[in-house]
């Protein structure tokens, strides 16, 4: 794997994946990656289905723990500490390291209770400092205006677009360090999307950030820096502009011009 | 480099590239037509170099126009991206060429009714050898996707401006033997001008195609020759 250009001296590393190896059972998904993500910046994984880019977010909040027979090696510092020690609390981690899926999975709950439950399993806090925060959230996600004259109403009754800012207003709600984003645009219309390119180009300011996704064009209008992965492998790491104008590894050129096989 | 999976797409480049090359023949041969007619005073060969432009000025609309379409319908990205942008750029180039020659085959037309000096066409017939070179070496090296043969250009046209600079002192200094030179020469010098930035557009060019190949451009400044009012350098080459 290669840097394709030259990282610069002032970011600060957030969260430090080094030679990471992830099995599915006895399958060997990644293949000792070994990357950076920077505090304040987004970082876009890409490849082909199957390359691993998804796990690889996975494993950025522990998110595989809660299955069995999948297991990880190597190390993956956030601040310097090793989120792989077993003896980790995830729950804190999660707190820390939120994540948005593709799908929008809002509680089946008002759109009120959706963000206070995260908060409240986290923090024991007055009615009204739970208000304050729920309306924060919701206006950090872009949604405050849609939905404050029906907090009350069920979470499940918003538009897709919508149900997905929702949930991100919930990962920001419990005020992580790092947000992960699993594609959170497949199911959007190109409105919905727009919005929610616009919303993470905002959180970039207070959060790090990286984001799977399938949509080159996205890749390239969010990100600052641009991992490629193929097969478990992190074929090439550098900054969006460069691998989308000029990218040195054939592969990745192959994957981003519509040549794969 | 492998194939799309979607094959029309290659279809697309494949065409704009075709296109491309058909400008840069039509261009190459309206400039040795211009210089010709020049010097044999061939007005059917002038008149019919200046109607085949607007063939030049079509095919760099199309150009243009499909590149556009296809930036909109493909999103493209990396060598594809490049590879559209070039074409924009050299047809621009291209056609830009061709309006040069253009200029020059209607100042032949001018000359027409000139009293002639042919001692003064021996300069511009070099201009045009180096000039025509330059073209032709741009153009291969965008067909073969030669960055090497591209810089190459880039640094030769420092021997055209010298030229230039030559044939300017030989005409001022024909001006100046025999006032009844002066009008004969004066169109020349806009004609050796012609040349000159004929070749200047060949180095864009030849810039392109080092883009085009590498991803990176050539630095902004290029190798200076001489200026008219400049002592003139022995050429870098």
């Amino acid at each position: 794997m290669t840097y394709a250009s030259s990282i610069k001296p002032d970011l600060r590393t957030k969260i430090s994946v080094k030679n990471l190896q992830f099995f599915y059972g006895e399958n060997l998904a990644l293949k000792n990656v070994n990357m950076d993500l920077y505090t304040n910046k987004v970082t876009a994984l890409i490849g082909p289905s199957g390359c691993g880019k998804s796990t690889l977010l996975r494993v950025l909040n522990r998110m595989y723990s809660l299955y069995p027979r999948q297991r990880a090696e190597g190390e993956i510092l956030l601040d310097g500490e090793n989120i792989l020690d077993s003896k980790l609390d995830v729950n804190l981690l999660r707190a820390r390291v939120g994540m948005v899926f593709q799908k929008p999975t809002p509680f089946p709950m008002s759109i009120y209770e959706n963000i206070a439950f995260g908060i409240r399993l986290y923090e024991k806090l007055p009615k009204s400092e739970i208000d304050g925060r729920v309306e924060t959230a919701l206006k950090g996600a872009a949604i405050w205006g849609e939905v404050k004259d029906k907090l009350n109403a069920s979470g499940l009754s918003l538009s897709g677009g919508q149900q997905q800012r929702l949930c991100i207003a919930r990962t920001v709600a419990i005020q992580p360090e790092v947000i992960l984003f699993d594609e959170p645009c497949s199911a959007l219309d190109p409105i919905s999307t727009a919005k929610v390119e616009e919303l993470i180009d905002e959180l970039k300011n207070n959060y790090t950030i990286a984001i799977v996704t399938h949509n080159m064009q996205q890749a390239a209008r969010v990100s600052e820096y641009t991992a490629f992965m193929y097969l478990g492998e992190l074929v090439e790491f550098g900054d969006t502009s460069h691998i989308f104008t000029s990218p040195d590894q054939p592969q990745t050129q192959n994957y981003i011009t519509g040549r794969f096989g | 480099m492998s194939e799309h999976t979607v094959r029309s797409y290659d279809k697309e480049l494949e065409d704009l590239g075709r296109k491309i090359a058909e400008m840069g023949g039509i261009a190459e041969k309206m400039l040795s037509d211009a210089m010709d007619a020049l010097a044999n005073l061939d007005m059917d060969l002038a008149h019919a170099t200046i109607a085949v432009d607007m063939r030049l000025d079509i095919l760099q609309r199309d150009i243009e126009e499909q590149a556009v379409l296809t930036i909109a319908k493909r999103q493209p990205m990396a060598l594809d991206l490049r590879e559209i942008i070039a074409a924009i750029r050299i047809s621009g180039d291209l056609e830009r060429v061709g309006d040069l020659a253009k200029n020059i085959a209607k100042r032949a037309i001018k000359l027409s009714t000139e009293p002639r000096f042919p001692r003064a066409l021996v300069g511009l017939k070099s201009m045009h050898e180096a000039a025509a070179m330059l073209l032709k070496d741009a153009l291969d090296a965008y067909a073969t996707r030669d960055a090497e043969r591209a810089r190459m250009v880039w640094s030769n046209d420092v021997e055209l401006d010298a030229l230039e600079d030559s044939v300017f002192r030989d005409l001022l200094t024909f001006m100046m033997e025999d006032p009844r030179n002066i009008s004969f020469c004066a169109h020349l010098l806009f004609c050796s001008k012609n040349i000159e930035r004929i070749g200047d557009h060949a180095t864009n060019i030849s810039e392109t195609v080092v883009y085009l190949v590498t991803g990176e451009p050539l630095p902004t400044e290029r190798p200076k020759g001489s200026s008219q009012f400049s002592e003139v350098p022995h050429p870098a080459m």
